[in-house]
């Protein structure tokens, strides 16, 4: 499975608009709208921020990965977003994330999920990756960045 | 002579395919099959301590994939079934390929099937990939199942 099948260049936001959790949310899901995918955008934002309210999925590193299964979606969704100035995520190391991967399933992928969650879990924990990231300039770029360490 | 056939499922469509394969053969040699079907305890788990996950989320996501194991075994057997082929069913968790050689050795299984092996994407890729595992780590001779087409025609024909 590649990150790069979901991941597409129309599914980055380099430059979030947003200034919070849930703003941010809301932009990300919205480019997700394209993908024909999202049948409900506003129960998928709901599914969402009942995840956050579990704890927060910013893991730290200026990263956040909120998620949730639901059935608003069909199959595996996954949106990036990019905040320049950074976003309060309520962050268990307590900083503002810079970056931003939503993602949404539809309950019956959660194997795919799953693997997903864990391909891109590997790959943030390397600074480099979260680096090049950080410094891309295009969607593009960022999509070039992701299968570039794919390849490993 | 072959004797006993292991099938690991995923409730993919490439394990599905894997099952039926596993059927036909069963029917053909009058082997017994036992269907095995891991949740992967070990990928929430690393879910868990990156963080990702939450206690509850996990837990959560257990019974899910449990429960889609209990249907997609019930599923499986019912094929099984319908084709004459006395079948087993085992929904196990832990390490998919730790769980899965476990039960290929327990059962003195011949012959394991599998669904396909999609192409790795990286070095790294292998390291984590359980199927690439199970495949390297069986003390049977593995049959990796590819073809859609041809198995699905293979499954019909079997009355």
């Amino acid at each position: 499975m590649k990150l790069t099948d979901f991941l597409r260049p129309e599914f980055c936001v380099v430059d979030l608009k947003a200034n919070n959790k849930e703003t941010a949310i809301r932009e990300l899901t919205s480019v997700l709208s394209s993908s024909g995918k999202v049948n409900n955008q506003e129960d998928f934002i709901k599914h969402i921020m009942e995840r956050e309210r579990l704890g927060s999925t910013g893991i730290g590193n200026r990263v956040a990965i909120p998620h949730a299964p639901t059935q608003s979606v069909n199959g595996l969704v996954v949106a990036f977003g990019r905040s320049i100035n950074g976003i309060d995520f309520q962050s268990l190391d307590g900083d503002e994330v810079n970056l931003i991967f939503l993602l949404g399933t539809n309950p019956d992928n959660l194997g795919i999920y799953l693997k997903f969650l864990a391909s891109l879990s590997r790959l943030l924990n390397n600074l480099q990756f979260r680096e090049e990231f950080m410094a891309a300039d295009s969607a593009d770029s960022i999509i070039e960045v992701l299968k570039k360490h794919e390849k490993g | 002579m072959i004797k006993n056939i292991v099938v690991s499922v995923s409730g993919s469509p490439d394990s599905l395919m894997a099952a039926k394969y596993a059927i036909c053969l069963a029917r053909v040699m009058q082997t017994k099959l036992f269907v095995v079907y891991v949740t992967d305890f070990k990928v929430l788990g690393e879910l868990l301590k990156s963080r990702i996950f939450v206690e509850a989320e996990a837990r959560a996501y257990e019974r899910d994939l449990n429960q889609q194991g209990v249907v997609f075994l019930d599923r499986i057997k019912k094929m099984a079934e319908s084709k004459a082929v006395a079948c087993e069913t085992f929904l196990l968790k832990g390490s998919v390929s730790d769980e899965v050689i476990a039960k290929v050795q327990e059962v003195s299984a011949d012959l394991l099937v599998m669904g396909e092996m999609k192409e790795l994407t990286s070095r790294c890729a292998i390291f984590y990939d359980e199927g690439e595992r199970i495949f390297r780590k069986s003390p049977c001779s593995v049959v990796m199942v590819k073809n859609h087409a041809m198995v699905d025609n293979l499954y019909k024909e079997i009355e």
